[in-house]
């Protein structure tokens, strides 16, 4: 059936299908998925069938929220991270199991992988329902990606397409890329397959002393490219906890003489660098008295954005928004400092995070 | 010579009438209120505050001196350093009178301004600061919220910058560590007033750059000391914690005195100088005058603050500065791209 038009009666009857061990091909934000109530041996048998050749491989779930995801799986503090920075979205969560699932859908290992799609129609069909469905994609097992119902029905049998009880069709989806699969088991997250998700967490780093921290900075700058786009640095961190060193580590690796200061006087200071015969500029600016975009446009943001200059930002998360309109012409490293004692600082990092609304966030997502 | 003389590199307006070295009249208009709430200076606020007031300063200063436009000799004005766009009004409005009235232009750094202010008189040509004769060579201590700086002057119009800070300036360390205190803006005046009840040895603070050999100060051991000791404090007092508040304040300000003392006293024994001359805006906090007077003069070395009223940003010291340069004749020759320095180091050449 097509979903555009009759909302309310697509999710009535999904809920229904599902109730009747029945299988739901669905619309997600990444492709087409096949579902069926997780809870259920038989449904998950048929589902199997449906997929063929799967022998051992497991089948991730979705569910609603993370309270839901806690009553199917244990959530240890990484997965907790994940749950609260990303998601809903593109990424499948891997966590120990508590047994409360059909076991086929369970690795071998006793592991669960949940999901919670950004798509709301699948949300409210797994709210109504109550309990978890099966989050496979719709293809059958080693067939292309389905990003519509004719990708679907082209790659499947006859006898296949009889055991699918419900189409829910939304027409033609854009071709995102299947779930990043992380594996959080061990406490850390492990990236098991690659989609539009790129780097999930920011890195961490102890640093024992100012130098310690001028050095991780240039460390970063070692691994990012120069001289291509505007590269900002987003340092945020309480009073005294070694943002500035953290830019002199910046300047000292451009090779620049003059002594980095604070600049919360006159709110930016430059200090000039060559790159190859180009002449450019590193910008170390203190946003703490800004008041967002207009306060930093009216110290020149957007002339300095007009060579790939070097722009460290303090306080940064004061000007957030503004840095969110400029992603697609900056390369945003985002630095966050806090203190572990009088000299020891955690440094959490990343070029795929900004921090909104009290947590890291990936850039891009709404 | 009469000079009218303009300043608007931070957050005060101003303007004075200066003849030669004598203050006529000297107009700051303050925005301390303004920025207040924001704990600091907020660029935006401060252009448009400039901007408004630049012209009734300007013309209450013509007045209070009793002369007007037509019989002033010279405009002078602060080209930096500062914050960008504040500087750019003052400029410009100078510019504007100076093309006006047909009258010389003169480009002055603030910091020389600092420095001047201790050889500023009144109005009846007796020093300001009841200093008589002024040595030089001599040096220099400038401690403001944007600088930390020890110079050495040569003689009129030729400094050396020996030292100056590596992170935050005197000031700014003062403002920092207020704003965990919630004492509002600017720090410095109120962590003195509340230094006055404290005891200044109850709380030990890093020393500050003694292990290095040179005359540059730093400030971040001790920002970071005080937000660690800051936080300790407030969960061992609680709600009591505004009873320990004078001793923490005492302490902290002791801390940054004996910096500075510690490296100005190397700095007067290396260069034997006789004098030194101290300017800027916190060189108006009592204790630190009284401190630094008390430890210069056992080396020998006379020292000289500017008066009070010429500590904190005003015009009449660039009125005074901008007589030596007069006298000089350094008049700006081309009155195309004239541009504000925000980073304007003392020494540097204003072209």
């Amino acid at each position: 059936m097509k979903i555009n038009k009759n909302r309310e009666e697509a999710i009535k009857r999904a809920v229904e299908t599902l109730e009747k061990r029945g299988l739901v091909i669905y619309p997600t934000e990444t492709c087409y998925g096949i579902g069926a109530d997780a809870t259920n041996e038989k449904a998950v048998e048929k589902l199997l069938k449906y997929k063929k050749k799967r022998q051992g491989k497991p089948i991730s779930i979705a569910v609603k929220d993370k309270e839901m995801a806690k009553k199917y799986v244990e959530l240890n503090e990484i997965a907790e991270n994940i749950y609260d920075n990303y998601l809903p979205g593109p990424i499948t969560v891997v966590s120990k199991s508590k047994g409360k699932v059909a076991k086929k859908v369970e690795a071998e290992d006793g592991t669960l992988g949940i999901r919670i799609p950004n798509y709301d129609l699948v949300l409210d069909i797994i709210k109504n329902f109550g309990r978890p469905i099966t989050a496979t994609s719709a293809n059958a097992s080693y067939k292309k990606t389905p990003y519509s119902l004719q990708d679907v029905v082209s790659n499947i049998s006859k006898r296949q397409e009889e055991l699918v009880d419900l189409f829910l069709d939304a027409g033609k989806l854009p071709k995102n890329k299947p779930s990043t699969v992380i594996n959080t088991i061990l406490n850390e997250a492990k990236v098991l397959r690659e989609g539009d998700v790129k780097l999930n967490l920011p890195k961490v780093v102890y640093t024992n002393s100012e130098r310690e921290t001028r050095r991780l900075a240039k460390e970063i700058m070692k691994n990012s490219v120069i001289g291509k786009k505007p590269l900002v640095f987003a340092l945020q961190g309480e009073l005294g906890v070694g943002k500035t060193q953290f830019a002199k580590g910046i300047a000292e690796f451009l090779k620049i003489k003059d002594v980095l200061i604070s600049p919360t006087f006159v709110l930016v200071r430059e200090y000039k660098f060559t790159r190859g015969k180009e002449e450019l500029t590193l910008f170390h600016i203190d946003a703490y008295r800004l008041f967002e975009q207009k306060e930093l446009e009216s110290l020149g943001f957007k002339k300095m954005l007009e060579k790939p200059n070097i722009i460290v930002i303090e306080w940064a998360e004061k000007v957030t928004n503004l840095l969110k309109e400029n992603l697609n012409n900056i390369e945003l490293i985002w630095v966050k400092l806090s203190y572990c004692g009088a000299k020891k600082r955690k440094i959490e990092y990343s070029r795929f995070l900004i921090w909104e609304n009290q947590k890291f966030k990936l850039k891009g997502s709404e | 010579m009469k000079i009218l003389a303009i300043d608007t590199s931070c957050d005060e307006t101003c303007a004075a009438v200066c003849f030669n070295d004598r203050v006529i009249s000297n107009i700051i208009f303050s925005q301390i209120e303004l920025h207040a709430k924001w704990r600091g200076v907020v660029p935006i606020i401060a252009k448009r505050a400039h901007q408004e007031r630049i012209w009734p300063v300007i013309e209450m200063a013509i007045k209070r001196a009793n002369t007007d436009l037509e019989k002033i000799d010279a405009i002078a004005v602060t080209i930096g350093p500062g914050l960008a766009i504040a500087l750019e009004v003052g400029i410009k409005t100078a510019v504007e009178i100076s093309k006006r009235y047909e009258k010389p232009l003169i480009l002055v750094n603030h910091m020389e301004g600092h420095i001047y202010s201790n050889f500023a008189k009144n109005k009846k040509g007796k020093p300001l600061n009841l200093t008589k004769n002024i040595l030089i060579p001599n040096l220099c201590l400038l401690i403001s919220g944007g600088h930390t700086e020890i110079i050495l002057m040569k003689n009129h119009g030729d400094f050396e910058l020996i030292g100056k800070t590596l992170d935050d300036a005197v000031g700014e360390a003062f403002d920092k560590v207020a704003r965990p205190l919630m004492l509002g803006y600017p720090g410095g005046p109120v962590i003195e007033e509340f230094a006055k009840k404290g005891k200044e040895d109850r709380f030990q603070f890093p020393k500050l750059m003694q292990r290095r050999n040179d005359f540059n100060f730093s400030y971040s051991g001790l920002k970071t000391a005080s937000v660690l000791l800051i936080e300790k404090l407030k969960t061992e007092y609680k709600e009591d914690f505004h009873k320990v508040l004078p001793d923490f304040c005492a302490s902290f300000q002791k801390a940054v005195v004996d910096s500075l003392i510690y490296k100005v006293k190397k700095a007067v024994q290396k260069y034997k100088v006789g004098q030194l001359l101290v300017g800027g805006g916190v060189a108006a906090n009592n204790y630190i005058r009284k401190m630094i007077r008390r430890d210069i003069k056992k080396l020998g070395v006379k020292v000289t603050f500017p008066n009070k009223k010429l500590c904190t940003d005003n015009a009449a010291m660039i009125g005074v500065a901008a007589y030596y340069k007069a006298k000089r004749k350094e008049f700006v020759k081309n009155m195309k791209n004239i541009d504000r320095i925000p980073n304007l180091e003392i020494g540097q050449k204003i072209s």
